[in-house]
């Protein structure tokens, strides 16, 4: 069952990478998709980042005042809009949160 | 078209004269012209060669008239200002994207340790890799099967993550439109965020030449190969990589380093707090569908206030 789901995943992902360079469709996607569409990786990536960083993995409720992970996030959020890099946005945001867990 | 399509041959590199040039009377290369028949892949090319935008004005490759007296004074061989060959062009496009591999690598790695830890076989971890080729959409698809969410909600989720992938061969069409459907084939499945962003800067801001999807197929192949061994290795060590190290937290920080640096605009800002909050709201919704919610609810936040907030003058 997970293969069939994986390759059908799979299958879908290639036709949308694939389908405007084939002969199938000549025209390009409408204004209004093609708008929408560029709002996809902003709207899917927060929507993975907001409730891993405010959910507590081990007791699975909102954590606010004591999580180390959004101190740990915000650190991050101003890493990467000063460096711009990701592998320096993960150093920075882990180091913080191995510190912040050791400290409380 | 025929100067051109033998400018492209001799531009490839494949078959430089031994032949001194001024011993050809300043026709550089004579031989050439003639050796090969045109077999069906350089039928294609010149097919190709035809259907890009060409400034007519400017030949491809400008041979300059020399003289033996030229020849001799320089004493090397003067290298005629030629198009860029296959090599150059896919090497070009390994050396563009590699920058970008240093954030790819290390979100292999997570996710390969991730995909293990969630529950997936290594197998299904290594070749779901291969399969979808996207970060998010793997993250996701781990995840959400781990949490033993109902297919069609996962297939559903990887399915709104990906449609992104239609703005990337939309723009790449009218540069990659000509090529026979086996290059077509290979180029779409290697078009990710990554390959795309790079290549589209050289299709879009350098002057086209005949093997211009080379770039292409070096940037993706780069990324296609940093991201399959990566993740491999991450199935490999994740196993001994202890829990209290919280590594799976890389894969939000990962997402923030995106993110973060593309949120300009207010629909951008708008699309990113709907999204964040409708996660959090959604929780308890059954299956784990608040990414669905979240992602559906984002960009028509986004979209709505891109549309209605079209500023009828240009701020700046």
């Amino acid at each position: 069952m997970i293969w069939l789901v994986m390759i059908a995943a799979g299958l879908f992902t290639f036709a949308t990478r694939f389908i405007m360079l084939s002969n199938i469709i000549s025209n390009r996607p409408p204004p209004w998709l093609a708008d929408a569409l560029g709002f996809v990786p902003i709207a899917v990536l927060t929507a993975i980042i907001v409730p891993a960083v405010l959910i507590d993995p081990a007791s699975q409720t909102i954590a606010l005042g004591d999580n180390p992970r959004l101190f740990a996030a915000i650190l991050a959020i101003v890493t990467a809009l000063v460096t711009r890099q990701v592998i320096t946005t993960i150093g920075v945001g882990l180091a913080a949160l191995w510190l912040l867990q050791w400290l409380m | 078209m025929q100067v051109h399509l033998a400018a492209g041959l001799t531009g490839s590199g494949l078959n430089l004269p031994a032949v001194p040039p001024h011993v050809t009377n300043g026709n550089l290369y004579p031989a050439q012209r003639s050796a090969r028949p045109p077999t069906r892949f350089y039928r294609q090319l010149a097919k190709f060669l035809s259907c890009i935008k060409m400034r007519p004005s400017r030949p491809l490759l400008h041979l300059p008239k020399r003289t033996a007296a030229m020849a001799e004074t320089s004493g090397t061989s003067l290298a005629p200002q030629k198009t860029r060959s296959a090599r150059a062009e896919f090497w070009a496009g390994v050396r563009d994207e590699t920058p970008l591999m240093f954030g790819v690598i290390p979100f292999g790695l997570v996710f390969g340790v991730l995909g293990v830890e969630s529950g997936l076989s290594a197998l299904q971890t290594i070749l779901l890799s291969s399969i979808l080729f996207g970060g998010a959409s793997q993250v996701v698809f781990a995840q959400l099967w781990a949490a033993g969410v109902p297919a069609f909600i996962v297939g559903g989720s990887v399915c709104v993550i990906n449609m992104r992938h239609l703005l990337y061969s939309a723009s790449m069409a009218i540069y990659l439109r000509p090529l026979p459907l086996r290059w077509r084939i290979l180029l779409g499945y290697l078009l990710t965020d990554e390959a795309f962003a790079i290549s589209i800067r050289r299709f879009q801001h350098q002057p086209p030449g005949p093997f211009q999807h080379f770039h292409l197929l070096g940037s993706g192949l780069l990324l296609w190969t940093g991201w399959q061994i990566s993740t491999i290795f991450g199935v490999v060590v994740g196993e001994t990589i202890p829990e209290s190290w919280s590594l799976s937290f890389a894969i939000p920080l990962t997402f923030i380093a995106v993110v973060a640096p593309i949120l300009k605009s207010r629909s951008d800002l708008a699309a990113a707090v709907t999204a964040g909050s409708l996660a959090m709201i959604g929780q308890p919704l059954p299956w784990n569908s608040w990414l669905l919610l979240a992602a559906i609810g984002g960009i028509l936040a986004g979209w709505l206030v891109h549309h209605f907030n079209q500023p009828a003058v240009d701020p700046a």
